[in-house]
């Protein structure tokens, strides 16, 4: 016991000094140590999430990149068909107003040839007509210079009667 | 200067030692220190900050590198022992410490100094000591069994030897408490007698080396207190197989 006294041992101090510690260890664990712990970690888990970001931002360039060549493909493809089309449908409506064009002169040229031939046939009836009315006229002159008027009226007699048989038609055509 | 720390006064039968004030001036000043930590906390840390927390996480990857996963329970004590024996080694540094005198009911008209290194008496290394030892203790029962931790000390394989062996770990076990606390207290008071002697000698430059010296020697042992510790309880918080 002598020894405790030389190096100053004393129950009650020692005891304090025990109790003081663990007073002090507690403080810091729940003032100190969790909180860093806890501000620790919550830095911890933002740099990783910064690092899984940056890396799934480097996976979606990629992938944007892939996708953009891949629309890009697909864009041209349309475009390929839609041009493909559209040469095929200006073919098909080149084709068929020619053949609209075609038909519709031979249209007109028919209605022309058809207009022509009535136009002829109304000619040719007003030719002879005017023949017809020349001759009576000559003839009427003729025969008020040349005849008598009973060979007048024996003439105009046998014309009356071959025009009534149609064969003056025929002898002036 | 004594071995034993001079008494100042006394309340209610409790002994005031100079070396109690220190210890409640450490305490002070590490409240005041996690105070000041906890104001400026933040995930951008600050300078105050940026220190502490190069302590924190060299402490706890030198105890993960120790224990595992075992360092999330380890960790608070290893650091709590380092900064309340580097804070009270490193006080006692400062101007004021042995030389503020406190003229008591002593009878002597010098007095005796007001302040002590906290670490200088022995009441207070052995309670460290204690602590540790008593923490390791528990920490084995607690996260590896009661029969794992016994059969540390008390092994009938290869009867005798390991029994014998048991026997001079269970001694082991007495002899940290006394290598804990005498180093700690051994160096610290050694260190503070010979600064006092170069004060006494010439006080003007000499005892800068030793203080210097001094300042080393605070973290060192405070470090070396630390680490047995660490040391301690991953040890025995690992299940043995026998």
């Amino acid at each position: 016991m002598e020894i405790f006294s030389i190096f100053g041992l004393e129950g009650k101090v020692f005891i304090a000094q025990l109790i003081n510690f663990l007073i002090v260890v507690f403080i810091l664990k729940i003032i100190l140590y969790k909180p860093m712990q806890k501000m620790l970690n919550e830095r911890k888990n933002k740099i990783e999430q910064g690092l899984r970001d940056a890396e799934n931002a480097k996976i979606a360039l990629e992938n944007a990149g892939e996708e953009r060549k891949k629309i890009l493909t697909a864009a041209k493809d349309d475009a390929d068909v839609l041009t493909a089309s559209a040469k095929a449908s200006l073919e098909e409506t080149k084709n068929k107003m020619t053949q609209d064009a075609k038909n519709r002169s031979e249209q007109i040229l028919e209605d022309a040839k058809q207009k022509a031939a009535m136009e002829f046939e109304n000619m040719n009836r007003q030719v002879g007509k005017m023949s017809v009315d020349i001759s009576g006229k000559v003839i009427s002159h003729v025969f008020s210079t040349l005849f008598t008027d009973e060979e007048k009226n024996k003439v105009l007699a046998r014309a009356l009667e071959k025009i009534e048989k149609g064969g003056y038609e025929k002898s002036a055509n | 200067m004594s071995i034993a720390p001079d008494v100042l006064f006394t309340i209610a039968g409790f002994p005031v030692t100079s070396t109690v004030i220190a210890t409640l001036i450490t305490d002070a000043v590490i409240i005041s220190l996690v105070l000041a930590i906890r104001k400026f906390m933040s995930v951008n840390p600050g300078k105050i900050q940026n220190a502490f927390e190069a302590v924190y996480d060299y402490f706890y990857d030198m105890t993960a590198g120790n224990a595992g996963e075992r360092a999330s329970y380890i960790h608070p004590w290893v650091l709590s022992i380092f900064l309340f024996i580097a804070i009270s080694n490193l006080l006692a540094l400062f101007p004021g410490f042995e030389t503020i005198r406190f003229l008591g009911s002593s009878g002597d008209h010098h007095g005796v100094p007001l302040l002590r290194g906290a670490t200088s008496d022995l009441n207070l290394t052995l309670a460290l000591a204690v602590i540790s030892v008593t923490v390791t203790h528990y920490f084995s029962i607690k996260y590896t069994g009661i029969k794992s931790y016994l059969g540390r000390f008390i092994s009938f394989a290869m009867f005798p030897i390991m029994l014998f062996v048991g026997a001079l770990e269970l001694m082991n076990e007495i002899t940290k408490l006394i290598s804990f606390s005498f180093r700690l207290f051994g160096n610290i008071y050694s260190g503070e007698i010979v600064v006092g002697e170069m004060y006494s000698m010439f006080s003007i430059g000499l005892p800068v080396p030793f203080i210097m010296l001094e300042v080393l020697i605070a973290v060192i042992q405070a470090m070396v207190f630390a680490m047995l510790t660490m040391a301690f309880m991953s040890m025995f918080t690992e299940k043995i197989s026998h």
